[in-house]
């Protein structure tokens, strides 16, 4: 479980993430939705313990990140596929990762045939292309076996069938009775991966529904109409409350 | 703590950048004492004496040092500052949270390997030099008097630049800043304290090139007023390493 309290972000005087507070469950794939600038980055930075909240508090499986002793085991993150050295090659990034953490070495090779780049374990990453930096993101994500796992815009630069990869990926992952929390904002992937949708604008919690809930004949809606009245609305909002 | 040494011990020896830095010591530091002796011994007949009496047998040895110490400086400039360049230290962070940690972790690493290539360097440039000026019975053995103390000082000196490169490149995360900075700390700084001489040699004595002059030879230094005695060039060293690792540590500890 990944929990956000009151979670707050101010850069100066611009407010980043306003008093966040959400649950993100085990079991289900829960997709994190919002516009470009929203705060869906930044808010999974402060739940990887990259970035300090300015108030509030983010937890993973009840512990603030930057406290456990082995955090891969815990978590498995997927940030932008540029967090890597391209001077290193493949084997080496994950065996300096699995060594922090002090995972077995043979974890390296399993991830690597999970991931499918068995074949370029010896190849520096510098020559790789963003499909297989992804791939290799993913790798280290899977490595410490974590029950909670955050994919922050993981289908960006794969090819179809990447990206059908992923998502079989995702769901398998919850199935297990995992956490999985993806981000995006790609609305017609989210509508086919996530169970559950967390959508954000400007930083504040704009919905926290099932994915029947906002889509579907009760709704009456596709997705994409559901995220664009809800994010137009906390536009609205936010104006509204700055000439107040 | 081990298991981080371990993950950043994997990533230096991974990495290219490390065998080029220390390559480019070797053949600049050592090929640079080589010429300087190599002449000296081919040239000592017809020196003036004041250019004999500035002979120092170990000290000539060391020509090369002040080019290898940049490249020292910036194999610990990049330790650091490689990974605020390509991105890694996000991915570094989320597998070592604890920031206080990793700089020591990276710091560690990155010194003794430092240390230990600072001292093959040392050892096998001075007894390159020895060598040369033993054609014109000049060399002194390791057993002479201050000899051991100077050589193994040089290789000290060699880790301790790294270290300073470790917090610089921690401070200003940024490669191109950080050799600029080791540049300044090597190299400007030196005439930026002969400018102050009319007011004081303290700068003078407290400038990293200067105790490595001292560190580094068995010379009389008390005829030369502007540069530290010996222990003050130890303390030198400490001071450097305090402020650089301790501004490393302040700027590592925020977020990025």
């Amino acid at each position: 479980m990944i929990e956000a309290q009151q979670l707050t972000k101010r850069y100066g005087s611009t407010v980043a993430i306003d008093r966040l507070s959400f649950q993100v469950r085990p079991g289900r794939v829960t997709g994190l939705l919002g516009p470009n600038g929203a705060g869906k980055s930044t808010a999974i930075r402060m739940v990887l313990g990259l970035d300090t909240p300015t108030s509030g508090r983010a937890l993973v499986g009840g512990s603030p990140y930057r406290g456990l002793p082995h955090p891969l085991r815990e978590v498995g993150a997927l940030l932008d596929a540029g967090a890597v050295h391209g001077g290193l090659r493949a084997g080496q990034h994950l065996a300096w990762l699995a060594a922090s953490n002090k995972l077995p070495r043979a974890r390296v090779a399993e991830v690597l045939g999970r991931t499918g780049l068995d074949a370029v374990a010896g190849r520096r990453i510098r020559g790789f292309s963003l499909g297989m930096r992804q791939r290799l993101g993913i790798a280290a994500a899977l490595l410490g076996d974590p029950p909670i796992l955050i994919f922050d815009e993981p289908v960006n630069g794969l090819d179809p069938e990447g990206i059908a990869w992923i998502r079989g990926l995702a769901r398998a992952l919850a199935a297990e009775g995992r956490t999985v929390l993806v981000s995006s904002h790609l609305m017609s992937e989210m509508a086919l991966t996530a169970d559950h949708l967390l959508v954000i604008g400007k930083g504040r919690l704009l919905a926290d529904a099932g994915l029947d809930e906002l889509v579907g004949p009760a709704a009456g809606a596709t997705l994409e109409d559901a995220y664009l009245r809800l994010t137009r609305e906390a536009v609205e909002y936010r104006s509204a409350g700055v000439d107040r | 703590m081990t298991a981080v040494l371990h993950a950043e011990w994997i990533k230096l020896r991974s990495l290219r950048s490390t065998y080029l830095t220390l390559a480019v010591a070797v053949v600049l530091g050592a090929g640079l004492g080589f010429l300087d002796t190599s002449s000296v011994a081919h040239h000592w007949a017809t020196m003036s004496a004041a250019d004999r009496a500035a002979f120092d047998p170990v000290g000539d040895s060391f020509t090369g040092l002040v080019f290898a110490q940049l490249a020292f400086g910036v194999l610990g400039v990049l330790t650091i500052s490689s990974e605020y360049g390509t991105g890694m230290i996000r991915t570094t962070l989320t597998a070592v949270p604890r920031r206080g940690r990793l700089l020591a972790a990276k710091a560690l690493v990155v010194g003794a390997v430092a240390l230990v290539a600072g001292e093959l360097f040392a050892f096998g440039t001075f007894l390159l030099g020895q060598v040369m000026l033993a054609s014109a019975h000049l060399d002194v053995a390791l057993t002479s008097p201050g000899v051991l103390r100077a050589v193994s000082s040089a290789g000290l000196y060699l880790g301790v630049v790294a270290l300073v490169g470790c917090g610089a490149g921690a401070l200003l995360r940024h490669t191109a800043g950080g050799v600029a900075v080791m540049f300044g700390v090597i190299f400007l700084a030196w005439p930026a304290a002969r400018a102050l001489e009319s007011w004081s040699y303290l700068p003078d004595k407290l400038i990293l090139s200067n105790a490595a002059d001292v560190l580094g030879q068995v010379h009389a230094l008390a005829v030369k007023p502007r540069l530290p005695s010996l222990g003050l060039a130890y303390f030198d060293l400490l001071l450097y390493l305090a402020v650089a690792l301790g501004l490393g540590a302040w700027r590592v500890s925020r977020d990025s």
